[in-house]
């Protein structure tokens, strides 16, 4: 791999990685959020 | 004044209780010893047959076995107060959280002290390193060594002791915090047994000792909330 | 809404700086395109060392006030912490394979007191999750969070002997951008790597710190149901005699 190729795998995993994280991080929160809302009628 | 005294005689009671169930049960300390010796000849299966390569290697090897042998020691001191609710009883007695932590702590450094030595003695056999000649410095590194996993040991097995998955628990959890000192003590005991040769080894005694005395303030500071819950 | 605007900015932030980094700045003269992952790196390492040091103290806070609040900052930071920790790892074997020809080694005081950080907090947050009572969690994750974070300065002093301590050839230094003498747009892109990613950072960190407190909420309305439940149930039993 030329030295190109081991910055993309970095930036790739760096930035890629912090999307995911707050992808997933969204739908946790939405869905704890829902949970909650759900609770909150049920009662 | 007095009130430190009476401190110092719960721990001393407390380390005393457990010695005393420790010597009558005795499995413990044997197997433990007896696991240091198997993980001292799988090391020579993996390392070896070459003796110069395992003689390098026997600092690391002999802490190794050391730390290892010492996670099977601190849940056994452990296991003593839960079986019989032991520990909630404790919990109940008005005594200062730290002389609880110190006594604990004292039981597990004569363990770790016993264990080191004969694992010194193991290692001198096994993998041919003249031991005996620098007796003091190795003898200092080992004392230094055992308080700083009992202190350390003794804390994570407060910790864990009522946990689910207890046993990768512990492990997990105490040995990076061990890993300054394993490096310490693996770097004190090359320089004893070279002879010293760069004046290095004060330099590694002195960072165990800032270890073992920060972790036994920073045990003993936190083993108080351990017992409340 | 003022979160959105923060996470807006920090995306914005992100996408320029690494437009930057990557096509902007020019190559080191020495390390070539290689020296271009120093920036995110060095942004990642500080940002875990921050959102450890963020855990630590929301534990002594949560021991000292008891409220839960700081307990969940504690596990926001642990969590976003361990990410950022790995981010630095990561980078830092990408940017060792061209230097340094290999992936790891162990004369860089800084990657292996990185990795012992990651494997001290990877435990906190797998000793998090054995516990279900809040409070007894937050306490127990407290205190162990407040002996690894006392660890660290241990961890790195020892591994700086231990380098200084063996003679070797110089290795080529990773920080080489943090260099007083290093030229101005280096300092300046790193500085704004590190400005862009504690953007994100504080987004991250106030979107998690929400999702512990609702999960905290449901904890709590789950354990109400559970003592509903048993309260119906013994009035039942009453009713039925």
């Amino acid at each position: 791999m030329t030295d190109a190729g081991f910055v993309i795998a970095a930036y790739a995993v760096i930035i890629g990685g912090l999307g995911l994280y707050t992808v997933t991080l969204w739908r946790r929160l939405n869905s704890a959020r829902r949970e909650l809302d759900r609770d909150d009628e049920a009662r | 004044m007095s009130a430190l005294r009476a401190e110092a005689r719960t721990a001393l009671a407390i380390a005393r209780k457990d010695a005393v169930a420790e010597l009558r049960g005795r499995h413990a300390t044997v197997s433990t010893l007896f696991f240091s010796a198997v993980v001292l000849l799988l090391f020579g299966f993996a390392l070896g047959p070459d003796s110069a390569r395992l003689a390098a290697a026997a600092p690391g090897l002999l802490w190794l076995a050391v730390v290892f042998a010492g996670l099977l020691a601190v849940t056994r001191l452990h296991l003593l107060e839960t079986d019989d609710g032991a520990l909630e009883q404790l919990a109940l007695y008005p005594v200062s959280r730290r002389a609880i932590y110190a006594g604990k702590a004292l039981g597990g450094m004569a363990v770790m002290l016993v264990l080191g030595l004969v694992v010194l003695g193991a290692v001198g056999v096994l993998f041919a390193v003249d031991v005996a000649s620098a007796w003091l410095p190795l003898l200092t590194t080992i004392v230094l060594g055992a308080v700083g996993i009992a202190a350390v040991g003794t804390f994570y097995a407060g910790v864990t002791v009522r946990l689910r998955a207890r046993e990768v628990m512990l492990p997990l959890l105490m040995l990076p915090v061990l890993a300054p000192l394993l490096l310490a003590a693996v770097k004190a005991t090359a320089a004893a047994l070279a002879g010293d040769p760069f004046g290095e080894l004060g330099a590694w005694l002195q960072l165990l000792v800032a270890f073992d005395v920060i972790m036994v303030v920073a045990g003993a500071a936190t083993y108080g909330y351990l017992l409340e819950d | 809404m003022k979160t959105r605007i923060l996470g807006f900015a920090a995306l914005a932030a992100v996408a320029a700086m690494t437009a930057i980094a990557l096509f902007v700045v020019p190559a080191d003269l020495n390390q070539g395109d290689a020296q271009r992952i120093m920036y995110p790196h060095v942004a990642s390492a500080w940002l875990g060392y921050l959102s450890f040091g963020v855990t630590a103290i929301s534990g002594i806070l949560w021991l000292w006030k008891r409220d839960l609040r700081f307990d969940a900052i504690a596990v926001s930071g642990a969590e976003i912490g361990v990410m950022f920790t790995a981010f630095a790892i990561w980078g830092g074997m990408m940017w060792g394979r061209p230097i340094w020809g290999v992936f790891w080694q162990w004369e860089d005081p800084r990657l292996t007191t990185t990795a012992l950080l990651l494997a001290l907090y990877v435990g906190y947050l797998l000793f998090r999750r054995l516990t279900d009572d809040p409070q007894r969690r937050a306490t127990r994750a407290a205190i162990v969070g407040i002996v690894a974070a006392v660890d660290i300065p241990i961890v790195h002093f020892s591994v700086e002997w231990w380098r200084g301590l063996h003679q070797t050839a110089t290795i080529a230094s990773p920080d080489r951008v943090l260099n007083p003498a290093a030229p101005m747009i280096f300092v300046g892109t790193l500085l704004g790597m590190l400005g862009a990613f504690t953007l994100a950072w504080g987004y991250l960190m106030i979107r998690r710190y929400q999702l512990a407190r609702a999960e905290l909420a449901r904890e709590e309305a789950v354990r109400i149901g559970r003592l509903e439940d048993a309260r119906r149930g013994v009035a039942r039993s009453e009713a039925a005699r």
